[in-house]
């Protein structure tokens, strides 16, 4: 299982350019982005459409997973990626590069995310057993199965908070503004579900 | 379940929650859905600011040709009525001014930023008229011009208060 921020490097289909981050969330420096190089109407769509795809193949593991955390099925995690990216290269002149290329598609996923969940009204439907299998090869599978029952029983905020730190990989300033709250409020729903997890793995027998 | 270090215990299992698998078909989706679907076009924002610049390059340049064709001079008695409608119009825009602008510099709506840029422009295209009726004051095409500029910033604040009263 690879870590968030270990992640092997990436490169696109003809291998000429690879992408070089260690950090994906704080990928913007290293891509002629979207909106910034030149403005968008003196660009052609295919130069547009391999920048989004190069962004596409940094971003999409860790999307893709918060997705699933969401939403709670494959499908539906990559339908939320797939219009999240779609969603990006239209709005891409609003991406002002206050906050990484992946904070800022990770909040078009989240809204996304809660867009599906509205349309198709219902809460996410955790697990794909088989995916479960093959997604995490853990050592410590009995660990990991508690952890995972014990998050479905948390308030969403805190679990969604505690997947992106602790599962993502992600900064605490990289959350708050994803989530579009304040950073001391990312820290202290951490700690929130971290004592909520607590107690509820104290309590169960191992 | 017994944690002895439960911290450092989460932070190394929780990793295993990252998902991940092949999705080989997702980019060609994206970028068929992309292909079709045109960056967001802001049409009102291009309207205003291309009624905005046809407004100033006409009001900017027509001095030039009718200076050569009209040289209309005006009487003392038609300058002291320009000066006169020149100053009930700074007054109504300083009145509205006053309304509009808290809410304006407030707004972080692209709309705003819209109607900020086009009061930017005219308020340079004023001082720019201004500087020259000052060097030329009986030349009415210029004092015309000036009151026609005066009339579009006040409609322009007219027309985002009450849009500010609608929404």
């Amino acid at each position: 299982m690879l870590g968030a921020t270990n992640r092997p490097f990436l490169s696109n289909d003809s291998g000429s350019t690879t992408v070089q981050s260690a950090e994906p969330m704080a990928g913007a420096s290293q891509l002629a982005l979207l909106s910034t190089v030149q403005p968008m109407e003196i660009r052609s769509k295919d130069q547009r459409l391999a920048e989004l795809e190069l962004i596409y193949r940094t971003q999409t593991p860790r999307l893709k997973s918060i997705a699933w955390h969401m939403l709670g099925n494959r499908q539906d995690a990559e339908d939320a990626v797939q219009e999240t990216f779609v969603r990006a290269y239209r709005a891409a002149q609003d991406f002002q590069g206050k906050s990484g290329i992946g904070t800022w598609l990770c909040r078009i996923l989240i809204n996304v995310c809660h867009d599906l969940r509205r349309r198709r009204g219902r809460e996410a439907d955790p697990e794909e057993p088989a995916l479960a299998k093959c997604a995490a090869p853990g050592r410590e599978p009995s660990l990991k199965v508690a952890l995972e029952a014990a998050l479905r029983r948390i308030p969403p905020r805190h679990r969604m908070v505690f997947l992106m730190f602790e599962a993502e990989g992600m900064r605490h300033a990289e959350i708050a503004q994803a989530l579009e709250i304040p950073e001391g409020t990312s820290k202290a729903w951490l700690f929130e579900a971290k004592k909520e997890l607590k107690r509820m793995l104290s309590e169960a027998p191992r | 379940m017994r944690l002895e270090n439960f911290d450092e215990e989460i932070s190394r299992v929780a990793p295993l929650l990252h998902r991940e698998w092949e999705s080989p078909d997702l980019w060609a989706r994206i970028a068929a859905e992309a292909k079709q679907a045109p960056p967001a076009a802001k049409p009102w924002r291009w309207a205003l600011a291309a009624a905005a610049t046809v407004l100033l390059a006409v009001v900017l340049c027509q001095p030039l040709f009718q200076r050569a064709q009209s040289p209309a001079l005006l009487t003392e008695e038609a300058l002291r009525e320009v000066q006169q409608a020149e100053a009930a119009y700074a007054r109504s825009i300083e009145k509205l001014s006053a309304v509009a602008e808290p809410s304006l510099d407030r707004s972080p709506a692209p709309l705003a930023a819209a109607y900020r840029e086009k009061l930017d422009l005219l308020d340079s295209a004023i001082s720019d008229l201004k500087q020259t009726a000052e060097t030329n004051r009986y030349n009415a095409y210029v004092e015309t011009q000036l009151a026609s500029l005066y009339r579009e910033k006040q409609k322009t604040l007219q027309d985002w208060i009450e849009n500010a009263k609608q929404n």
